[in-house]
């Protein structure tokens, strides 16, 4: 695949923290690339860089090959930028807002207004075009804050967790708009904290930690390279008859946790060793109601790879 | 420099739609000069002064020394900040960002502060020098322009509007006393004297007091000099201060 933007080896530090310690990586065009990290992982310093609002102390970031300083109006040009915290004009209306951040991409007379027009109708606020910015809910203000960035059918958009504190409803609207710009020919670059709008709308993922590029690839292959254990959940009463160190003596145990009547097993794939965990359990008078099988999801796969959370 | 326009239109449009300033700069001077022009009646009178031609001047100068904290809200204020990140990521220069605001908020001040000159003239009689208005005019114009490239440089050098308006609102405060914009300090003795010419509202007073008076206009040309140097020096200053980085 193309690669439209190259950032190579980008360093960043305020004062004593490094927020970004030589990353690179390629986006490609067409592609939904979603950025992923804890709070302070390096995500948003590498977003601002993109957008050229934030320089960093090394590296370089190519467009199509040439460096973004030496064609940063082409650069902007391209861009598409939706920030994270609201950036509209409350009293101003809709139109206007969408207007305003079109026109200073030199977007001018009857395309302005079409452009407009489409942008509106594109992230469903069209029919409340007229209405002012500070009327409208959080949902509606997230679509127009996408809306002022995508009227001048920019090449690359760059969102910043676009569905933060929203209804599911825009989010829904938000993702499905997502999809259709890729598929409009845009490529995306998105930074989010929830897993799921991961799953559904990215081509690519990138995993951030401590400034550094800690995985990256699609999310079958990150689940398949990174998930060789799967957990087993038992549900049972009597657990407090059960020594852990029962369950380690049989081969392919990795993990296990007791939380109240549920245990969490992680065991190597490709090893069967179910039903012995079922004997212990029988042998030690222990009633089992339910067993599940958990394979890695993407949560569990960031999980082992932070070693936290994504909304620590 | 289209692009310079269209920010500077909606600059001017979110001034005009922000009712607390307009109010400031229109309602403010007016109420002030007619409280203090009535409260100090009976000092003023000789010579052909009255209490009204004496704060019609100052009170309106002391507003205008307050555009600067104006600039400043225009600049930074909260949700016009998170707007100019926008205009950060578009292919503008950065520098239209703070030379918008201060020439939007010098353009949407002086239509004010005309208005009020008017209004004052019309209604109160308040002497702004007869034929010569128009130096006196040019003298409060220059002053707010002045102000207005303080408060934008005060807003690059703090990064916040919080900080750049007490600071500014401190100062104006006590260049507005220096100044003799409520009272008259000279009686104070020579050191207060000298030490009042700090103040830029005490040069401004004293040109156009001189022009009105004295049909003097000796002091406009170096006073509108000193204002366009002040302005220019502000300006640059924003340049070397005003940095993308602290919008993100």
């Amino acid at each position: 695949m193309d690669s439209i933007i190259k950032v190579e080896n980008l360093e960043k530090s305020y004062k004593k923290n490094r927020a970004l310690d030589g990353i690179s990586f390629d986006v490609h065009a067409g592609e939904i690339l979603c950025l992923l990290g804890p709070n302070g992982a390096g995500k948003s310093t590498t977003i601002n860089i993109l957008t050229t609002a934030l320089k960093g102390e090394k590296g370089n970031v190519f467009f199509k090959g040439r460096n973004i300083n030496q064609i940063a109006k082409t650069y902007k040009q391209n861009l598409g930028i939706v920030p994270q915290e609201l950036a509209l004009y409350e009293e101003l209306s809709a139109e206007r807002n969408v207007e305003f951040f079109a026109a200073l991409y030199g977007v001018r007379g009857r395309e302005l207004r079409v452009k407009v027009n489409e942008a509106l109708k594109f992230v469903g606020l069209w029919d409340r075009k007229k209405d002012r910015a500070k009327t409208f809910s959080g949902g509606m203000k997230r679509r127009l804050n996408i809306a002022c960035a995508i009227a001048h059918n920019p090449k690359i958009i760059i969102l910043d967790e676009p569905t933060v504190g929203i209804d599911p409803q825009s989010r829904n609207h938000i993702l499905k708009s997502i999809k259709e710009l890729r598929e409009n020919g845009a490529t995306i670059i998105y930074t989010t904290h929830y897993m799921e709008e991961v799953e559904e709308i990215s081509t690519r993922i990138i995993i951030i930690d401590h400034g550094k590029i800690i995985a990256e690839g699609t999310k079958e292959s990150l689940k398949e390279k990174l998930a060789e254990e799967k957990q087993y959940i038992i549900e049972a009463d009597g657990t407090d008859r059960l020594e852990k160190e029962d369950l380690y003596k049989i081969a392919g145990v990795k993990n296990v946790d007791l939380e109240g009547n549920r245990i969490r097993i992680s065991v190597i794939k490709g090893i069967d060793n179910l039903d012995k965990i079922i004997s212990i359990l029988i042998g030690k008078k222990i009633k089992i109601n339910n067993v599940t099988n958990e394979e890695a999801s993407l949560e569990t796969v960031f999980l082992k790879l932070t070693g936290r959370t994504l909304r620590n | 420099m289209r692009q310079f326009f269209i920010i500077l239109k909606m600059d001017l449009l979110n001034l005009a739609k922000s009712f607390v300033l307009v109010q400031y700069n229109t309602l403010f001077p007016i109420a002030l000069i007619l409280i203090l022009g009535f409260l100090c009646q009976g000092d003023y009178g000789g010579g052909g002064v009255s209490s009204y031609d004496y704060y019609g001047v100052t009170m309106l100068l002391f507003t205008v020394l307050n555009v600067s904290v104006s600039s400043a809200n225009s600049f930074m204020e909260k949700s016009i900040k998170s707007s100019n990140l926008r205009i950060v990521f578009s292919p503008v220069r950065t520098s239209f960002i703070y030379i918008s605001k201060i020439v939007a908020t010098f353009l949407f001040t002086s239509l004010c502060y005309i208005a009020v000159i008017i209004f004052c003239n019309l209604v109160l009689g308040v002497n702004f020098g007869g034929t010569a208005i128009g130096c006196v005019i040019l003298l409060i114009l220059l002053l707010d322009l002045m102000s207005s490239a303080m408060g934008v440089l005060f807003c690059c050098l703090f990064k916040s509007e919080e900080g750049a308006s007490q600071l500014l609102s401190m100062m104006n405060n006590i260049f507005g006393v220096l100044g003799g914009l409520f009272f008259q300090i000279d009686g104070f003795g020579k050191t207060v004297s000298i030490i009042s010419y700090i103040s830029p509202a005490k040069w401004v007073l004293e040109g156009i007091m001189r022009v009105i008076y004295d049909n003097d206009l000796s002091f406009v040309l170096p006073i509108s000099v000193i204002f366009l140097v002040l302005t220019a020096v502000f300006a640059f200053g924003c340049r070397l201060t005003f940095r993308t980085e602290d919008y993100v």
